[in-house]
């Protein structure tokens, strides 16, 4: 090294023999050559956004033919009567709760017998029993009518799938085998004549249904206790809307038409709205982000809720209270917190928290706490806490970096004002660092949100809003996550199928969310930062 | 002992706004320990059920097989009374020994016998590669940033996306390599691919730390070494990167227990569930860099999700957690010792 570098220094002195390329110098090379290399992360962020795009814009394309097909096959005619179908059974459902309330009212609170009570719930049986069997020709008329449009749709489906593979053929320079693929055309016209021919056998079917229903309503019994009677009056309530509605599904079904076209933005609304996420089922598949979206929420928002006031108040202790020889401890403990992979922290949670939540919600003494008892193991809960404990790291760091930076005169004039320390930290400092605080709680969240092992492992898979109905206790029920479906299922989904790109789409709203949540605690902490001088 | 009525007129007396800040502080105190106590938690239970697979109690005391062996299926069967567990090739040979030891009932469970060898070499191979990489590119983006740059609105754009960088989601990382190199540059699913992929994903993290650690550079260093007519490119060879370079590397350390720990960028792009070569059995020099490989995170992604949990299963569960905890334990460790010591080294 130290040869090589007396004959450069001379060579830089003279001017004739100095390296040139495309009339750069040496040093203007390498300045090239390393910025080039700054460049690379924004390359990177375009590429991620590009290849993002690429794979997942064509979704939007084969959602549109996924819902004009929905409509032209006439799936759409058919699951008007199945929502109807499956507003009963809803009803049928809460009745069946119903019971087993009064049953454990009679039991439990009137210490009967379990034989005597179930006697005394004869009439209700009955009666739950005849409410339940009204919808039977509704019900049968649902299945024959799913049939005919299924049929309606393989048909198409298969047209589809000559079609391309006459399209391969050509493609192959083949195109004597090409002429021979059969595709038929179909015409939806003529294939939905029978379906809709069943429009007088529905209203038929409908109107002894509704007659049923009134005449079982007028037979409900009574209840023992003014608080289950009063669930019964909401019952019947209920049945009254229910039977209300009819009219208007006889109406949606009269004007039905095949032809109504199927707007583009709709393809983007179904996706970016839709409720329903299901896939690879006989019947039609959904891809509506919205119950993964809400999964990441929740599970994200309890992981925040325990992970924020450890992380700041740890941050708080650490900047402010604790010893020297505490600091020097809890620090390094912490970064090494950080360092847990999420896999293990995954695991543990399946192998270890999922059990013990299980086991400390099923004491009677904490049957007040919303939620408990449960018996999925896997649920919001659990992965929210597993997540909080990746958070706090992140937090902890940045939070008590803003603490840090808040300049010393501003602790030293509240304390000469007279000022004790808990009021110097609470009316002084934190304030002073809000906005960092406040930029770490969101890069905190941001990890959270996106984490994958956890939530896949511990949140129990469950591809479903989760019931707000209950309350607080809904964060016991299990959801599916963002990061978690894209985790599962892209290893099984054919290359460039709907659903493969769907996934790539969810990718999409993950990552802009990422950057939405950065630029928000970028702009907090340049916006509201003191200007200390 | 009859302590005065009134104690001593400079002693602190106890009132409400003295007792409100105890109690704060021993709030915030709890919150602290908490989190300490949480993640101590996790680390012991992990580390007590694990040693047991890890560690044994006759010599070498530790268990060899499972750092040496392939995962295979475990076979449990009753035999002429005696309890049988058998890895696959024991108990194919059994089988062959005791032909009627076929027809007894036998429960298997994949991936409980044997051991993780095979995912210690694959999380090894990924790591230095993406290291590799992430290095290169990190300090040379950071010499970029820190020597040459003047702040401009170029350079602001360029700090901000490697902000944002920092920030994407990995699962978001793992799309992205799928989409680039698996699929557009058709490199399969193979260890280029996760290279690459874990280099971008740790590329943030690594520019920050060396930025970090030519900043502590004094200035007067690179004064003098222009003055003295070197120019730019040998100042920074000669006279800033040799100051800075144990600080680069230390501080990356940390980067590397980020690559090792993550499952998801390497879920689509480099890892296997299972493969019977190892990675240097391949015909071609070439095809080594286009092969996947099994790697530790993914495999207690495996184990723990796709077999059932119970007696047979747990050992090789906590065992390949144990194992991988240990080692980016030990990589983080290392850095923060390593840290702390050139903190106190180096004081310019």
């Amino acid at each position: 090294m130290a040869s090589s570098s007396t004959p450069t220094t001379i060579s830089f002195l003279s001017r004739k023999n100095r390296f040139r390329l495309f009339g750069l110098t040496l040093d203007d090379c390498i300045r090239t050559f390393f910025g080039g290399n700054a460049l690379i992360s924004v390359v990177v962020l375009a590429l991620i956004t590009f290849f993002l795009f690429k794979e997942g814009a064509h979704f939007f394309a084969q959602n549109d033919r996924n819902l004009r097909i929905y409509r032209q096959a006439g799936l759409e005619y058919v699951d008007f009567i199945r929502t109807q179908s499956d507003d009963h059974t809803a009803l049928t459902r809460s009745l069946s709760d119903l019971r087993v309330r009064t049953l454990n009212e009679l039991t439990q609170k009137q210490n009967r017998p379990l034989a005597e009570a179930n006697a005394a719930l004869a009439g209700f049986d009955a009666f739950a029993g005849q409410f339940s069997d009204a919808v039977d020709p509704l019900r049968s008329l649902v299945s024959d009518l799913t049939e005919q449009a299924t049929e309606i749709k393989t048909k198409f489906i298969v047209a589809g799938d000559k079609q391309e593979e006459r399209n391969q053929l050509l493609a192959a320079g083949k195109t004597a085998e090409a002429g021979r693929v059969q595709i038929a055309v179909i015409n939806f016209q003529e294939e939905l004549k029978p379906l809709l021919a069943t429009l007088p056998a529905y209203r038929e079917a409908n109107q002894a249904f509704a007659t049923q229903l009134k005449a079982v309503m007028a037979t409900a019994p009574t209840l023992p206790t003014p608080e289950l009677q009063g669930r019964m009056d909401k019952f019947k309530a209920h049945t009254r809307d229910y039977l209300a509605t009819f009219p208007a599904v006889e109406h949606k079904l009269e004007t039905w038409d095949y032809l109504k076209p199927v707007p583009f933005w709709q393809a983007f609304t179904a996706f970016i709205f839709g409720r329903e996420w299901l896939t690879a089922s006989f019947w039609q598949d959904w891809y509506g982000v919205i119950p993964l979206f809400v999964g990441s929420l929740m599970v994200s928002l309890v992981a925040l809720l325990l992970a924020v006031p450890l992380g700041v108040g740890a941050a708080i202790y650490v900047n402010q209270i604790a010893s020297l020889g505490e600091q020097r401890f809890i620090k390094p403990c912490i970064e090494f917190i950080s360092a847990i992979p999420s896999v293990v922290l995954g695991f543990f949670g399946i192998a270890v928290l999922g059990q013990a939540l299980r086991a400390l919600s099923q004491f009677t003494w904490l049957s007040w706490v919303p939620g408990f008892p449960f018996s999925e193991r896997l649920n919001i809960l659990t992965a929210g806490c597993l997540l909080a404990l990746l958070a706090v790291p992140t937090i902890f760091t940045l939070a008590e970096d803003a603490l840090n930076n808040v300049p010393r005169a501003f602790k030293e004039a509240s304390f000469a004002l007279g000022a004790n320390r808990l009021q110097t930290i609470i009316q002084i400092i934190v304030p002073a660092s809000l906005s960092g605080i406040i930029s770490a709680i969101l890069l905190g969240l941001g990890r959270v949100i996106g984490e994958t092992m956890v939530v896949l492992l511990c949140a129990g898979n469950r591809i479903a809003i989760p019931d707000f109905t209950a309350g607080l206790g809904v964060v016991t029920q299990p959801v599916h996550t963002m990061t978690g479906i894209i985790a599962q299922e892209m290893g099984e989904v054919v290359r460039g199928s709907i659903h493969y790109r769907a996934l790539f789409m969810v990718g999409l709203v993950l990552f802009f969310l990422s950057l939405g949540i950065n630029y928000l605690a970028q702009r907090i902490v340049r916006r509201y930062r003191l200007s200390i001088g | 002992m009859n302590a005065p009525a009134t104690a001593h007129i400079f002693k602190a007396r106890p009132t409400t706004a003295r007792r409100r800040e105890k109690t704060s502080f021993w709030l915030f105190r709890a919150a602290t320990y908490l989190v300490l106590f949480c993640g101590a938690a996790v680390f012991a239970t992990i580390v007590v059920k694990g040693s047991r697979s890890v560690f044994q109690a006759k010599a070498p005391f530790i268990n060899t097989t499972f750092f040496t062996e392939a995962p295979e299926s475990l076979y449990v069967f009753e035999y002429q009374g005696k309890k049988m567990e058998l890895g696959d090739k024991a108990y194919r040979a059994f089988k062959a020994q005791n032909p009627d030891a076929a027809t007894v009932k036998t429960e298997s469970y994949v991936y409980s016998a044997g051991g993780i060898f095979p995912c210690i070499v694959g999380t090894v191979l990924l790591v230095v590669g993406s290291m590799t990489i992430a290095l290169i590119l990190g300090v040379c983006a950071a010499i970029y940033l820190n020597e040459y740059a003047r702040d401009g609105r170029f350079i602001r754009f360029i700090r901000l996306a490697i902000l944002n960088l920092a920030g994407v989601p990995s699962i978001v990382f793992g799309l992205f390599g799928f989409g680039l190199f698996v699929l557009f540059f058709d490199w399969n699913v193979s260890l280029l691919s996760g290279w690459f992929t874990l280099a971008f994903m740790v590329l943030p993290v690594v520019i920050t730390a060396s930025e970090e650690s030519l900043k502590s550079v004094p200035k007067g260093f690179r004064e003098g070494s222009l003055a003295l007519g070197a120019t730019k490119w040998q100042t920074i060879r000669k006279n800033v990167l040799p100051y800075a370079l144990p600080g680069i590397l230390t501080s990356s350390i940390l980067g590397i227990a980020r690559v090792a720990g993550e499952t998801a960028p390497i879920m689509f792009t480099a890892a296997y569930v299972v493969r019977d070569k190892l990675p240097w059995d391949v015909e071609k020099f070439s095809d080594f860099f286009f092969q996947g490989v099994m790697a530790l995170p993914y495999h207690i992604y495996v184990v723990s999700s796709k077999i059932p949990q119970n007696e047979y299963t747990e050992r090789v569960q906590y065992g390949t957690a144990f194992v991988f905890l240990m080692i980016v334990a030990l990589v983080a460790t290392t850095s923060i010792v390593l840290r702390n010591h050139l903190r106190n080294r180096y004081k310019w």
